[in-house]
């Protein structure tokens, strides 16, 4: 089975917005899935300048799928999701 | 070529306020630089005042270039009141302005002779005398030597060349072959040895000889060390026109020196360009600011503006030994001589959120202030192209 990719956003905008506290994840998802799922952060993932009118900061990217406004629940329901998948 | 210069201080003991003061200032428009080193009479408030306003008047008449150096220091030396109740001058200095190529012009009047070491040996330049023509017992001397790469001059007041005066050993004090035995066989360790270091050094060598480590006068040791600039880049922000990237990503990446990013957007831009990938770091980052990421030939990676804002904050308040990116950055900014910022133009939409908080600011104005903190309080030569 492929890993689940799972990259947080850092740059500015996401990290004042709520990312910061996001980096749990970093420790929790090991934790929970074991090798099954890769976590790491990104500089800058480019998102919130595509739609900032309505900026969903902070975002987080499972696979292909874009997390918007994301909190450590959404993602790791995402995560599951892509598990399950 | 650079020249390195610092200044430590000590007071005398218990007192509370430094009787000698050092000002100096760089003019990158005219590549030289002007330092003053001034005695005031006595020690304490009083001192202080007085050299306070000798070295800042003096600073004040020769940037300007409107009177030659000689002159200025003459006119300050004939002006000086006459202590009431000592009877002699009220205060002594030792300026200094050397440009890039190493011309150097000094005048001194009071302080103890200035060393110059050239390939470590001492050197003893010829000097003009200008004795006062209102005062008996004031007289500067003026020199103009060509100093060369490798080069040192040291400047002190005369609370150094005097310490441990009356002890058993030092009948006479350190006096200044003692100063030069003391520089002379630090070099022997250290030969790169930066301004800072050695000057601290002699403090500290100095109030090891005094009775108790109690200094009886204020001590100052300046020290300017002429070597091959270090120079760094700093990229911060997307360019104005995007057409542009692939040309400033290879100016950065061909740049001579220690190379930075400051933001995750520009990181990414530099890594599409140069084909070199990023790995952040796996580590949570602790408190306020995103951790560093790695490149390839890049010394530092860091997010953009809450890190510049922070940097700016540690540089302006002194805090410098902090281990997140800010630290991280400000010791990269503290370890160049030269330091050349690249800003991208282009804003980030997203930040005008009004429900980003509000320490969000321009970059330009981060750039702009950091710039001026690093050439005042650190002596950098800093340098802007905004893209």
């Amino acid at each position: 089975m492929a890993k689940v990719n799972v990259k947080v956003c850092l740059g500015t905008t996401c990290f004042v917005m709520g990312s910061s506290n996001l980096q749990e994840l970093i420790e929790l998802v090991p934790k929970k899935y074991g090798d099954d799922v890769e976590v790491a952060g990104s500089p800058c993932l480019g998102l919130c300048s595509i739609d900032w009118e309505f900026s969903k900061a902070p975002y987080v990217k499972v696979n292909n799928e874009v997390i918007k406004e994301a909190t450590v629940e959404k993602v790791l329901a995402a995560i599951d999701k892509e598990l399950k998948n | 070529m650079f020249i390195d210069i610092d200044c430590h201080q000590i007071k005398k003991y218990n007192q509370n306020a430094f009787g000698d003061y050092f000002v100096s200032k760089r003019y990158p428009d005219e590549a030289k630089l002007i330092a003053v080193l001034s005695d005031g009479l006595g020690s304490g408030i009083k001192a202080n005042i007085l050299s306070c306003m000798t070295a800042t008047m003096l600073l004040k008449f020769v940037e300007g270039d409107q009177i030659p150096i000689k002159d200025a220091a003459e006119i300050v030396m004939n002006s000086l009141p006459v202590c009431q109740v000592r009877k002699i001058s009220y205060s002594t200095f030792s300026i200094i302005d050397v440009n890039d190529e190493g011309h150097a012009k000094i005048v001194e009047e009071g302080n103890p002779d200035f060393i110059w070491i050239h390939n470590g040996e001492i050197m003893e330049p010829s000097f003009e005398s200008i004795p006062s023509k209102n005062h008996k017992n004031r007289c500067m001397k003026s020199y103009k030597i060509q100093l060369e790469l490798g080069d040192r001059l040291i400047f002190c007041s005369d609370g150094i060349t005097q310490c441990g005066l009356g002890n058993e050993k030092l009948k006479l004090g350190l006096r200044r072959s003692g100063l030069i035995e003391i520089v002379k066989s630090k070099l022997e360790e250290e030969p790169e040895i930066s301004s800072s270091d050695l000057s601290s050094y002699i403090i500290r060598q100095a109030r090891n000889i005094e009775t108790d480590r109690n200094p009886k006068d204020d001590m100052s040791a300046l020290v300017l060390y002429c070597r091959e600039p270090r120079k760094s880049l700093i990229f911060t922000g997307p360019p104005y026109n995007q057409k542009n990237d692939a040309q400033y990503a290879k100016t950065f990446i061909d740049f001579n020196g220690k190379k930075a990013i400051a933001g995750g957007t520009t990181a990414n831009l530099l890594s599409r360009e140069l084909n070199i990938p990023i790995t952040m770091d796996k580590t949570i980052s602790v408190g306020k600011l995103p951790s560093c990421s790695y490149m390839e030939g890049v010394d530092l990676v860091t997010e953009g503006i809450l890190t510049l804002t922070q940097t700016l904050e540690y540089l302006e308040s002194g805090e410098l030994y902090v281990d997140n990116a800010a630290g991280k950055l400000v010791k990269f900014l503290l370890d160049s001589d030269c330091i050349h910022f690249m800003v991208g133009a282009k804003l980030n939409q997203a930040h005008y959120n009004p429900t980003l908080p509000i320490e969000i600011e321009i970059r330009k104005n981060i750039i702009k202030k950091m710039k001026t903190v690093l050439q005042d309080k650190y002596y950098k030569k800093v340098s802007i192209a905004y893209m």
